[in-house]
C-alpha cells in the first residue's frame, strides 16, 4: 500500500518527446486510469513507473523510496499486461507462484498461497493446465492471480481488457473493481477504452501526445470536460463540437442562435453538447435547424444526426423515435448542460 | 493448363533433379554394401558377400576407432557450439554499434568454407610460424613452438576447435533469430515478478527457446557427422588415421584403398543415425 | 531486454569484443600472409613489406590458379542460373497450392542434404568414370546442382510464404494466368528471398569440397581444391597458400555480408517464428 508520485517527469527518445514534463500523484489505495488514443504516452508512463523504462528526466517515488533508478524487481509492484505475459512453458499454478518462488518462499508455504489467489479469481479447477490450454478470460484470471499473490506496493495494468471480446470485458471489468476495492492496493490502469476508465477508476487522467490533459474523478472528467480533446473523447456517442460565433448574448452558427445567460464579448467559441442533451423539435421552435441526414437504432435509443448549416449535430432520442431522413426538424439544446470552449486555444472558458 | 496438373508441373524438374541425383546413387551404395569390390581388380562389382563387410568393419581397429571419434566429435562439437552459441546470442541483445557490428560479422566464418577454414587453421597451428604458438609462447613461454597436429590427443582438439570455430557464428545468428521471437511481455513479467537477470534466463528465455535450441543441436550433429572438408585440409585424418571420422574412413577406403564395397558399408553404419535425426528435424521445423 | 546486465556493461564489451577477435584475427591473418613473402611467412611479423609477388607467382604454372578460378566461377554461375529458376517454382508451387504429398516432398528434399556426400561420391564417381566424364564442369554442374537445390527451395519458399496472397488473387481475378502471375506478380515481391537463395547457392557452390576433389582430376579442378595443391617436396608453400585463400575468400565475404540480414530467415523457416 503505497502512493505513487512522479516529479517531472520527462521520456525523450532522440527528438521525440513520448511524455512531456510534468508531475503525477496516485493517492494511496486510488484506483488511476491513464486514458488516452494511442500514442499519447499513457503506457510509456506506466512503464516508467514499473522500471520498464528509464525517464530521461524527473523523479519517481513509491511510498517514500525514490525508485526512479531501481530495477522493476526491487520496486515490490506487480503488473498485468496487455497480452497477459504468462510464461507459456509452466503450468498455471507455476505462473502465479513464481513472484514467491524467486523470492525462496518454500514450496508448502508457496502451494497455499497460490491455492488462495487461485480461488480469488475462480481458478482452482485449472491449476495443472498450460496456458495454451485456457481461454482468453482464463489466461486473464491467471495474470491477475500471479499479480495478486504478493500484495504488492501498487499494481499496473497495461489495456488488461482489450485482447477480451465484448461480452466478457463486461463481467472482467466488474471482478476488477470488486478485485480492487477488497484488496486495497494503490492501482494505476491503462486504457484507450473511456467506458472502462468512467467504471473503473477514482479518477481519470486524460492524456493526450504525452501531456495530461485533465485529472479528475469519473463524473467531473463527464460534466466538466477542461477542454475540447477531454470533452469529444467521453462520451459515447461522443459530444457535439459547433463552431460558433459570439454575438452580445447569442452564439451565432449557420442555421443555428443559441441563447445565452448572459452577453459575451465577440469571439470565436466552440459550443459542446451531449447528444443526450439534444432533442429534435418542430423546425421553428428550436435553436438550431436543419434537415436530418441519417437516424440509426441501436437498440436502446435511436441516434439522429442533423445537418444543421456546414455542421453535424448528433441527438439521441427515445427508442421508439421513428424520422425519415431529409426531413426537417429543429434542434433543442438543454441549456443547463452545454459547454463553451475558446475556438483558438481549445479550452474550456472559466 | 487447368491448375490441377500444373502444381505439380511446377514441382517436377526440382523432385526429378533431386531424386534422381541422391536417390539413385543411395541406392546405388547401398547395393554396394553387401557386395565385395575391390577397384584395383576388377571394373564391375564383385560377389555378393552377404553382411561380410559390415562384420570386417566391426573387427577393424581404424573402423571402430574411427567410429568412437565420430561419436567423440559430436558431442564434443555440438556441446561446445551450443554454449558459446548461447553466450554470443545473450551477449550481443544488448545493442548498439559495436554488437551490431558484430552480428554482422558472424557470417563471415561460413563464407569461408570447411576445407579453407581446415587449411588455414593448419596455418595458424604450424609450431614454427603459426599465429597461436607464437602468440601463445609469449604468455606461456612452455607452449611455444608446440606441434598441435602432432599427437593423436592434440590434433583431434585441433580438429574440434576448428570445426566449432567454423559452426559457432552461423549457430549464433539462428538463436539471435529465436530470441527476437520471444515475446518481450513474458521476459517484462518476470522482471516485475521479481526474478534477477540470470534466473529470467534460466526460468524464462532458455525453456522458450528449447525448440530453436533443439534446432541448432540437431543441425550441428548432422553437420559433424558430415565433416570431411576440415578435416582433410587440417589433419588428414592424422597422424596415422588417429583422427578420422566414419566419412573420413569411408572415403580413404573408397579413394586411396579401392575397396569400393567395404567404403560403402561403411559409410552406411552412420546413414539410419542420419535419417533419424532427419527425421526429429523436420518434426519440429515442420511442426510449426 | 538487457540479458548483459548480470554482467556489468564493461566485462559485456570485453567479451563480445574477444568474440569478434576470435572470429576476425584468423581470418585476418590469412589476409596479411597473402601479403607476405616466402621468408615474412615465416617470420611472423605484424609489420613487413607487403608484396604482390605472391599473386603473381600462383598464376603461373603448376598453379595457373586463374584456370581454377574460372572454373569455380563458370561451375557456381551457371549453378545458380540452371538451380534457381527450377527451385523458384517449386517453391511457388509448395507455398501456394496444397499438393499431396507436399510435407513429405519438402522433408525429403531437405533430408537429401543430410546425408553425408561421402554416401552419395562412390557412385557418382564410378557413374561419371564410366561414361568418360570425369573431369569436366559439366559433371560438377549437375552435382552442384542437386546439392543446391535443397536449400533453394526452402529459402525462396519461406520467403514467398510471408509474401501476401490477396495481390496474386487480384490479378488472377483481373484475368491473368497462373505463369503471368509468377512473373509479374510474385518474381518481383520475392526479389530479396530470391537474391538471398541465389547468393547462398553461389558461395555453396563456389565453397565444395568433396565432389570437386572426387571427380576432377586436371582440367576441371575448381579453386578449393586447388587449395590441396600447394604440397611441395620443400613443404607447404604457406605464402602461395595464403593468396591463394584470399582470392577464394574476398568475393564470398562480400557476397555473405550482402545477404547477412536475411539469411537467417531462410535457415530456419517456421520455427523461429
Amino acid at each position: 500500500m503505497a502512493s505513487i508520485r512522479l516529479e517531472n517527469i520527462e521520456k525523450r527518445w532522440g527528438s521525440f518527446t513520448a511524455v512531456q514534463r510534468q508531475s503525477l500523484d496516485v493517492a494511496d489505495n486510488e484506483f488511476l486510469v491513464l486514458l488516452g488514443p494511442s500514442g499519447c504516452g499513457k503506457t510509456t508512463t506506466m512503464r516508467m513507473v514499473a522500471g520498464l523504462e528509464q525517464p530521461t528526466a524527473g523523479d519517481i517515488w513509491i511510498g517514500d523510496r525514490r525508485v526512479t533508478h531501481d530495477l522493476p524487481k526491487d520496486r515490490d509492484i506487480a503488473m498485468v499486461f496487455q497480452n497477459y505475459g504468462l510464461y507459456p512453458h509452466m503450468s498455471v499454478a507455476d505462473n502465479i507462484g513464481y513472484p514467491l518462488k524467486v523470492r525462496g518462499i518454500s514450496r508448502g508455504r508457496r502451494e497455499a498461497e497460490i491455492r488462495k489467489a487461485a480461488a480469488k479469481v475462480e481458478l482452482t479447477h485449472l491449476l495443472d493446465r498450460r496456458p495454451r490450454e485456457l481461454s482468453g478470460g482464463q489466461r486473464q484470471r491467471v495474470a491477475l492471480a500471479r499479480a495478486i499473490i504478493r500484495t504488492p506496493r501498487a499494481f499496473l495494468m497495461d489495456e488488461p481488457l482489450s485482447n477480451l471480446d465484448a461480452k466478457l470485458r463486461v463481467t472482467m471489468r466488474a471482478e476488477l473493481k470488486h478485485l480492487q476495492n477488497e484488496l486495497g492496493i494503490t492501482t494505476i490502469y491503462v486504457t484507450h477504452d473511456q467506458i472502462e476508465a468512467m467504471t473503473l477508476a477514482h479518477r481519470v487522467a486524460v492524456m493526450n501526445e504525452g501531456v495530461v490533459q485533465q485529472i479528475a474523478p469519473p463524473d467531473q472528467i463527464y460534466d466538466r470536460p477542461a477542454n475540447v480533446f477531454v470533452a469529444g473523447f467521453i462520451g459515447s456517442p461522443p459530444m457535439n463540437l459547433i463552431h460558433v460565433k459570439a454575438e452580445n448574448d447569442l452564439l451565432v452558427a449557420e442555421n443555428a442562435r443559441v441563447k445565452m445567460a448572459a452577453a459575451m464579448p465577440a469571439q470565436d467559441l466552440i459550443l459542446g453538447v451531449r447528444p443526450e442533451d439534444v432533442s429534435l423539435c418542430a423546425q421553428n421552435e428550436g435553436s438550431m435547424r436543419g434537415s436530418v441526414f441519417a437516424s440509426e437504432l441501436t437498440g436502446d435509443s435511436v441516434l439522429v444526426t442533423v445537418q444543421v448549416g456546414s455542421q453535424r449535430v448528433l441527438a439521441k432520442q427515445d427508442r421508439s423515435f421513428r424520422i425519415d431522413a431529409g426531413a426537417p426538424v429543429g434542434l433543442r439544446l438543454n441549456e443547463n448542460r452545454l459547454h463553451l470552449f475558446d475556438a483558438e486555444t481549445k479550452e474550456r472558458l472559466p | 493448363m487447368p491448375e490441377r496438373y500444373l502444381k505439380y508441373i511446377l514441382v517436377l524438374p526440382a523432385i526429378l533433379i533431386v531424386v534422381l541425383t541422391t536417390g539413385g546413387p543411395l541406392i546405388y551404395s547401398a547395393l554396394l554394401t553387401v557386395r565385395q569390390w575391390r577397384l584395383t581388380q576388377s571394373p564391375r562389382p564383385g560377389a555378393f558377400v552377404g553382411f561380410d563387410n559390415f562384420s570386417r568393419a566391426f573387427e577393424s581397429p581404424e573402423f571402430l576407432r574411427a567410429l568412437g571419434n565420430t561419436v567423440l566429435f559430436i558431442v564434443l562439437t555440438v556441446t561446445l557450439t551450443v554454449v558459446l552459441a548461447l553466450t554470443i546470442a545473450l551477449l550481443l541483445q544488448r545493442g548498439g554499434p559495436l554488437r551490431r557490428t558484430v552480428q554482422a560479422l558472424l557470417i563471415l566464418p561460413f563464407a569461408m568454407s570447411p576445407a579453407l577454414v581446415g587449411i588455414s587453421w593448419r596455418f595458424l597451428l604450424n609450431p614454427e610460424f603459426g599465429l597461436f604458438s607464437v602468440t601463445l609462447g609469449k604468455i606461456i613461454p612452455s607452449l611455444a613452438h608446440v606441434n598441435w597436429l602432432a599427437t593423436p590427443e592434440l590434433a583431434f582438439a585441433s580438429m574440434v576447435a576448428a570445426d566449432v570455430w567454423a559452426w559457432t557464428p552461423f549457430m549464433s545468428l539462428i538463436l539471435i533469430g529465436g530470441l527476437a521471437a520471444l515475446p518481450q511481455e513474458t521476459i517484462e513479467a518476470a522482471q516485475i515478478d521479481g526474478a534477477s537477470r540470470w534466473r529470467v534466463i534460466k526460468d524464462i528465455v532458455i525453456p522458450q527457446l528449447v525448440p530453436v535450441l533443439s534446432i541448432v543441436v540437431i543441425l550441428k550433429t548432422i553437420f559433424a557427422v558430415k565433416a570431411f572438408d576440415l578435416i582433410f585440409m587440417l589433419t588428414q585424418g592424422g597422424p596415422a588415421r588417429t583422427t578420422e571420422t566414419l566419412s573420413y574412413f569411408s572415403y580413404t577406403t573408397g579413394f586411396s584403398y579401392y575397396d569400393m564395397g567395404y567404403a560403402s558399408a561403411a559409410m552406411w553404419v552412420m546413414v539410419l543415425p542420419m535419417l533419424l535425426l532427419t527425421l526429429f528435424y523436420t518434426r519440429y521445423v515442420l511442426k510449426s | 531486454m538487457n540479458y548483459s546486465r548480470c554482467l556489468s556493461s564493461r566485462s559485456s564489451d570485453l567479451l563480445v569484443l574477444i568474440a569478434a577477435c576470435v572470429i576476425l584475427v584468423p581470418i585476418g591473418w590469412i589476409v596479411l600472409a597473402a601479403f607476405k613473402s616466402n621468408v615474412d611467412v615465416f617470420q611472423l611479423k605484424l609489420f613487413f613489406s607487403p608484396t604482390l609477388a605472391n599473386f603473381a607467382t600462383i598464376l603461373d604454372p603448376p598453379y595457373v590458379i586463374h584456370h581454377k578460378l574460372l572454373n569455380s566461377a563458370i561451375v557456381a554461375l551457371v549453378v545458380v542460373v540452371v538451380s534457381i529458376p527450377i527451385a523458384t517454382l517449386a517453391a511457388y508451387s509448395l507455398s501456394r497450392f496444397k499438393l499431396y504429398g507436399a510435407s513429405f516432398m519438402l522433408t525429403a528434399i531437405l533430408a537429401t542434404q543430410f546425408i553425408p556426400a561421402v554416401t552419395i561420391v562412390l557412385p557418382f564417381f564410378l557413374m561419371f568414370r564410366s561414361i568418360g566424364m570425369l573431369d569436366t564442369l559439366l559433371a560438377l554442374i549437375l552435382i552442384h546442382t542437386s546439392i543446391v537445390m535443397p536449400y533453394a527451395i526452402w529459402m525462396i519458399k519461406g520467403f514467398i510464404d510471408g509474401i501476401p496472397i490477396e495481390t496474386e488473387e487480384a490479378a488472377l481475378v483481373d484475368g491473368a494466368t497462373r505463369l503471368q502471375v509468377i512473373r509479374n506478380i510474385v518474381l518481383p515481391m520475392a526479389a530479396p528471398g530470391v537474391i538471398t537463395a541465389s547468393i547462398f547457392s553461389f558461395i555453396l557452390s563456389w565453397n565444395e569440397f568433396m565432389f570437386a576433389l572426387v571427380l576432377t582430376r586436371r582440367d576441371a579442378i575448381t579453386l578449393p581444391v586447388g587449395l590441396a595443391l600447394f604440397n611441395a617436396e620443400t613443404g607447404v608453400q604457406w605464402h602461395l597458400l595464403a593468396a591463394t585463400s584470399l582470392i577464394i575468400m574476398i568475393p564470398m565475404i562480400v557476397l555473405a555480408l550482402l545477404i547477412q540480414r536475411h539469411f537467417v530467415q531462410g535457415m530456419t523457416m517456421g520455427a523461429v517464428r
